[in-house]
């Protein structure tokens, strides 16, 4: 199956954010300064680029002129899949704020909230992951 | 005076911080509610059309989204009037792309709802035809006001609980 480059792309791409992610985290975790660019950078990315392909994807899969035939279980999927990614993207841009926001104030948002830090990256991990499989499961398998 | 502090004199109202009796403002309230409608409805129609080719409840996503496009031009101006001019800050920048978000949710929504608005008039019963594009940018776009407006609220919140303390 011919598989897009713009898919391809994304779903490596999305590895390199999740990557920014954890470090943006983990600076934190650590005491260390707020990595305000990279956060920026990954967000700015991963709205226009990642979430504007899922967009796109789901958008186009809905459309009458739609040439995939798509099963139930591929279509819940999806839906399931772009919801989660459209909030697991609000979330860290506003625990990402926050965080940056509460750093000049010396203090570590994310260490100093373990529950909601581990409940974030628990979703972002099953949003990523859930792309990754629905990629695999649409164009290798 | 009385025990070191100044008494208070007869027609002093209490002190009510400017911020929390704005954010209790009817227009505000209004505007939140609107936007938790229309936030809903668009998730719901999200989910429905992908997984069962449906859009429930769209005739009153759009209604509500022709009034919250009313309510938040009236805000905006109001909002703008009080905090200008621009300053170089992370509260002023994240309301920016936030407006700008909202304009851009609000035209791409136009977009939409333009074929869904022929064929009502028409009294149709085939499938609206929306453009892809415009879907995928309303959808995004919606979900970037969500994500700018509340890490507007959380930056503005914040600063002020730094500047209390």
């Amino acid at each position: 199956m011919h598989i897009p480059p713009f898919s391809i792309f994304s779903a490596v791409s999305e590895l390199f954010v999740t990557a920014g992610v954890l470090y943006v985290i983990r600076r934190n975790w650590t005491r260390q300064p707020f990595p305000f660019a990279l956060f920026l950078t990954v967000a700015l990315f991963e709205a226009l680029v990642n979430v504007m392909y899922m967009a796109n994807r789901a958008a186009a899969a809905t459309s009458p002129a739609a040439k995939e035939v798509l099963s139930i279980g591929m279509k819940i999927a999806y839906a399931c899949h772009g919801l989660l990614s459209l909030v697991a993207y609000l979330v860290f841009v506003v625990l990402g704020v926050l965080a940056y926001q509460e750093q000049k104030a010396g203090r570590w948002f994310f260490r100093d909230r373990p529950a909601l830090t581990w409940s974030f990256l628990v979703m972002w991990v099953i949003s990523v992951g859930s792309g990754e499989v629905i990629f695999a499961l649409h164009y290798l398998v | 005076m009385s025990g070191g502090e100044p008494a208070r004199s007869g027609n002093i109202l209490p002190l009510v911080a400017p911020r929390s009796r704005r954010l209790r403002a009817p227009l505000l309230v209004l505007l939140w509610w609107l936007l938790g409608f229309e936030a809903a409805g668009g998730l719901v129609i999200f989910f429905m059309r992908l997984a069962a080719g449906t859009t429930p409840g769209v005739t009153a996503h759009v209604v509500a989204g022709a009034g919250l496009t009313l309510v938040y031009a009236v805000y905006q101006w109001q909002h703008w009037t009080r905090v200008a001019p621009w300053r170089s800050r992370l509260d002023y920048a994240l309301g920016l792309i936030a407006a700008i978000s909202m304009a851009l949710a609000l035209a791409s929504g136009y977009v939409l709802a333009w074929p869904w608005f022929t064929r009502a008039f028409a009294r149709g019963h085939d499938a609206v035809a929306y453009s892809t594009l415009a879907s995928a940018a309303h959808n995004i776009m919606s979900m970037l006001v969500l994500t700018f407006v509340l890490s507007h609220l959380a930056a503005v919140l914040l600063r002020d609980r730094g500047g209390k303390r």
